[in-house]
């Protein structure tokens, strides 16, 4: 059989990609970035399974340690491309962050899901589905807003956006920590307790509004 | 002993970090404020995956973890704050600051000395690489926290209203380092350092915010 993460990314992407051309600049934008994203996955699977064979399958260290650190790297060279090619407006930076890290979870999921097929539940979609695409979400909009200053404040986007890819790196290493071990429901509330107080500071800022007119 | 020290460093950094949120986002304060708050914030999420670390697996091995990062984003945070926001405002690159400017660079000299001691004690490993890694960003942050800390006041008080938040930022750095210094030693020593670690985590947003209130006084 082929690698299923290879037939996995094909059937998502080809499917998204043929929305394209039907949709306005903006929105086909978002969707370019979430394939990205997707792609990133790919991409990271196949570095990590490096990193596995290096580390002697130490699956605990190399996801609570090395993982976190490639992935927020891997997730951040997009957001800077786009803010170097297209605009560091934080009001379209922050939107396609996002979808950068949604689509890195949509693949990681559906990995997780082929691999595990016999054991997978309702609730552990729905565990998957908030727990890892808030997380990937919310780590690359961190390190966006750092991103954001490429422009505007040079000196503050290179330490700045290192500053907040270490918080991403750490935030997301720390999620990994507490799945895999028996406090995993408090993994999973993290995300979302996170995601509600971001959510409300953006809507502050007007960020939120100018997702919602972009879409 | 680790646990509850470790747990005691993470609630400490909370305390910190969520008094400087509550008095720094509620309406328009500085940049400069903001990002030594989320500085804060990222030793809280530093520690607290060392606490979980602890708590997971009952120890912490040599071999690095990502909970370093935390101060290594502490620290970059602080630099950002002072080289992207506040040195322009405090040194114009004038000659007359440049004896300050060289005086300041004895903190990452003493930084560079204590790594390089450590180097010679315990042998090149993985242990002292990390701690190579975080002293280089110590070494960039402290830099600034020194300058800031001796240069002559021409800003309308803006220096002299910073300089207890300096200070405690260049003693945070040296607990840091003599936190992986003591590892080996009696534990007595770990204790007093990650307590007065503790403490400074507590105070770097009271002090602060004590500074920042002469701003506009």
């Amino acid at each position: 059989m082929d690698n299923l993460s290879y037939i996995a990314f094909i059937a998502i992407t080809v499917s998204l990609s043929l929305m394209l051309p039907l949709m306005e600049k903006k929105v086909r934008r978002l969707v370019i970035f979430m394939i990205v994203g997707i792609s990133s996955c790919l991409f990271i699977s196949e570095l990590n399974n490096i990193f596995l064979e290096l580390f002697k399958e130490d699956t605990f260290y190399v996801t609570t340690t090395i993982t976190p650190v490639t992935e927020e790297v891997v997730k951040m060279l997009p957001i800077i491309y786009l803010a170097i090619v297209v605009s560091d407006d934080r009001r379209i930076v922050i939107p396609n962050a996002f979808a950068v890290g949604v689509g890195f979870a949509l693949l990681e999921n559906v990995v997780i899901l082929i691999q595990n097929v016999e054991n997978v539940t309702i609730l552990w979609a729905l565990v998957r589905g908030f727990g890892s695409g808030l997380v990937h979400g919310i780590c690359t909009v961190m390190v966006g807003w750092g991103i954001s200053y490429i422009r505007k404040r040079r000196k503050l986007f290179y330490c700045g956006t290192f500053a907040l890819l270490s918080a991403a790196i750490i935030y997301h290493a720390i999620y990994n920590l507490l799945v895999q071990s028996d406090y995993q429901y408090v993994g999973i509330l993290l995300p979302i307790l996170t995601y509600i107080p971001i959510l409300y500071f953006l809507k502050k800022k007007g960020i939120k509004a100018s997702i919602v007119s972009e879409v | 002993m680790y646990l509850y020290l470790s747990l005691a460093m993470t609630v400490s950094a909370a305390i910190g970090f969520g008094y400087g949120l509550f008095r720094f986002f509620r309406d328009e304060s500085a940049l400069y404020v903001r990002m030594i708050v989320f500085g804060i914030g990222c030793a809280m999420l530093g520690q607290l995956f060392q606490t979980l670390l602890l708590l997971v697996t009952g120890e912490l091995d040599d071999r690095f973890n990502v909970g370093t990062l935390g101060i290594i984003g502490i620290y970059l945070f602080f630099f950002s704050a002072n080289f992207g926001q506040m040195d322009s405002i405090v040194d114009d690159g004038s000659p007359k600051f440049r004896k300050t400017r060289i005086i300041a660079l004895a903190a990452p000299l003493v930084v560079a000395a204590i790594w390089v001691a450590v180097v010679v004690l315990a042998g090149f490993n993985e242990a002292t690489i990390t701690l190579g890694v975080v002293a280089l960003f110590l070494a960039l942050a402290c830099y600034y926290h020194l300058k800031h800390l001796i240069i002559e006041d021409v800003s309308f008080g803006l220096v002299r209203s910073l300089r207890s938040y300096n200070l405690l930022a260049l003693i945070y750095a040296l607990l840091c380092i003599l936190e992986v210094v003591f590892e080996g030693l009696p534990e007595v020593f770990t204790v007093i350092v990650c307590v007065l670690e503790c403490a400074v985590l507590l105070l770097f947003v009271p002090v602060l915010e004590r500074g920042v209130k002469k701003w506009t006084t």
